[in-house]
């Protein structure tokens, strides 16, 4: 046996494709191991043999019985001649079948090189993506938010069928094509984009973004933007769902609603201050002594009006949050009352409670009496510290005003500014259903505690909306 | 003693508005919208200071359209602007740089510190 014989002989048993070798009658002369591995079966059932009559005629199929017919004649050649069958050995499996001529030393006919490769579990990936693809797909066009579906190189994989219709565009136009290339490039935001190249290496989603345009067909529309990151388990490619949801209704409901309040904020302010101005008015004409009432009344109607401010900022929905509300009336005191250069600091501790806003107003007035009540008798020095306190005791809420000063003095007099803040704090608290509970006697500061109803929030009233 | 043109829809908040600006001494001039604000502005009368309401008439930022206009008549022009509206960002974003604002309603104390701090700048 020549060298190169040997050699080629060497391969032929190490290459992990099926291979066989037929004359020019179609018999099968020799095979490889891969073969026998393949196919489970033996020289001995295998050489000899014509090659429609193996197993249970598994490769006498017309088709490849034309192809393989012509190779030696020919010169032709079988290129990827896919076999799906049930073979006696091995069960289904899928067969991929090469052929070309071969000439050997001392073959003037020539012979037919016969390559089967297995791709089964090729196959079956492909089918089991295929089938995952067409499900995908399905579901995305039963969604009614148009949404596509982007490439790690935000390409456009897929575009769902409501995103099509809506936007007017046909599946070419989007398929390949960047997001911020389509129509005419309404969704070509540096913010957006810059989101979105976030999306897939660092896994942020990307919520609710904003984008009010004009669409061909459709006018001047909202679309809420939200992307996330999908993958597909025992995939490592991963990419991008992006859900544009139409908010132009909504946003004009809200529009619509923002300026009713508005409209009513001004009429409201404007009658309040028509109130302050007469109070002004009456001020400029009332002797000396007099005057700090006037100027203590419109101090509480400005409260009120603060309140309602902090109401509508506070509001989550129906309900108020008695948190956020605290730090605004806070913040508002402190700009009010104290200023930048103030010794005096008003700190906040609040669980997250709700209260409705019919009942805000009172709570606010209350809070802001006790609060106004420290910072102008507590600190006699200009520097302190007050703390307003509302946390859940059992079923009740425990509202808490403290402050470190000099502490309370006895005053009964009906006249003092003091003893009317007192009423005013009682008639609050009654109108809110609590009770103070009796101050102690401290060696500094004054603490004063109130109870009251935990069901500030009428029942079926507390619906929770963002604010 | 200064000239300021108050600018107010609500006939009852502008006059005693001004009278409180006269009580510190100034002189007022009086405008109930942005086209009466504009015909001052466009004369040849003196004024230091505008005090305009933003929510003007049927325009929500009648106030803050008109100071943009005045101060690009009148560029060494001190505004004061007042509203019973929550002041949002964007309506701050609309307000000429380095003026002043003062929420509704207003005592006479605020305001006059208020065009203390506007007549002083």
């Amino acid at each position: 046996m020549a060298v190169s014989d040997i050699a080629a002989s060497d391969i032929v048993e190490t290459v992990p494709s099926a291979l066989i070798v037929l004359d020019r009658n179609l018999n099968i002369t020799s095979a490889n191991r891969a073969f026998y591995q393949t196919f489970r079966t033996s020289s001995d059932e295998t050489e000899g043999c014509h090659i429609y009559d193996l197993g249970n005629r598994q490769w006498d199929i017309p088709a490849l019985r034309i192809l393989l017919e012509n190779v030696i004649p020919h010169r032709a050649s079988v290129e990827g001649f896919e076999v799906e069958h049930d073979f006696p050995t091995i069960g289904r499996r899928t067969m991929l079948v090469n052929a070309r001529k071969i000439f050997r030393p001392g073959d003037h006919d020539g012979s037919i090189l016969l390559a089967i490769e297995d791709v089964s579990e090729e196959r079956a990936a492909r089918a089991e993506s295929k089938r995952n693809w067409q499900l995908t797909q399905s579901i995305v066009d039963t969604i009614r938010d148009p949404l596509v579906v982007l490439e790690n190189d935000m390409t456009i994989v897929t575009a769902s069928k409501a995103f099509l219709t809506i936007f007017g565009i046909t599946e070419a136009e989007t398929h390949g094509r960047r997001v911020s290339e389509l129509l005419q490039h309404q969704w070509d935001v540096p913010a957006l984009r810059h989101l979105m190249e976030k999306v897939l290496p660092e896994n942020k989603p990307i919520e609710s973004f904003e984008i009010e345009d004009n669409f061909p067909g459709l006018g001047r529309r909202v679309f809420n933007l939200n992307a996330r990151k999908i993958s597909q388990p025992g995939n490592h490619a991963h990419r991008m769902l992006l859900v544009f949801e139409d908010i132009t209704d909504r946003k004009q409901r809200e529009r619509d609603s923002l300026s009713l309040t508005n409209e009513i904020s001004h009429r409201i302010k404007n009658n309040l201050q028509v109130i302050v101005g007469l109070i002004a008015y009456e001020a400029k004409w009332t002797a000396t002594p007099c005057v700090q009432g006037y100027k203590t009344m419109q101090a509480r109607i400005g409260a009120i009006a603060r309140l309602y401010d902090l109401i509508s900022q506070s509001s989550r929905g129906r309900t108020v949050a008695v948190d956020a509300y605290l730090r605004e009336i806070a913040k508002a005191m402190s700009a009010s009352l104290l200023g930048n250069m103030s010794g005096i600091d008003i700190e906040v501790k609040a669980e997250p409670l709700e209260i409705d806003p019919d009942r805000a107003v009172p709570f606010g007035l209350l809070v802001n009496e006790l609060a106004t009540n420290a910072i102008k008798h507590a600190f006699p020095q200009g520097t302190g510290h007050v703390m307003l306190c509302v946390e859940q005791v059992g079923d009740q809420i425990e509202l808490v005003v403290a402050d470190d000063g000099v502490g309370m003095k006895n005053t009964d007099s009906a006249k003092s500014p003091e003893k009317r803040g007192s009423d005013y704090v009682a008639i609050f608290v009654r109108q809110l259903g609590g009770t103070m509970i009796p101050l102690k006697q401290e060696p500094t500061g004054t603490t004063v505690r109130i109870r009251l109803p935990l069901l500030l929030v009428p029942p079926g009233g507390a619906e929770r909306v963002a604010a | 003693m200064a000239v300021v043109l108050v600018v107010e829809d609500d006939v009852f908040i502008r006059e005693i508005a001004e009278m409180m600006i006269r009580d510190w001494g100034h002189e007022t001039l009086s405008a109930s919208d942005g086209d009466e604000a504009l015909s001052f502005l466009r004369s040849a009368r003196h004024i230091d200071a505008l005090f305009t309401d933003i929510y003007l008439k049927n325009s929500v930022l009648g106030g803050c359209e008109l100071a943009q206009q005045a101060i690009e008549l009148r560029p060494k022009l001190r505004m004061l602007y007042t509203t019973g509206n929550f002041v949002t960002d964007k309506m701050r974003a609309l307000f000429v740089e380095g003026t002043q604002f003062l929420s509704k309603p207003y005592t006479q104390h605020q305001l006059q510190d208020s065009f203390v701090a506007l007549l002083a700048a």
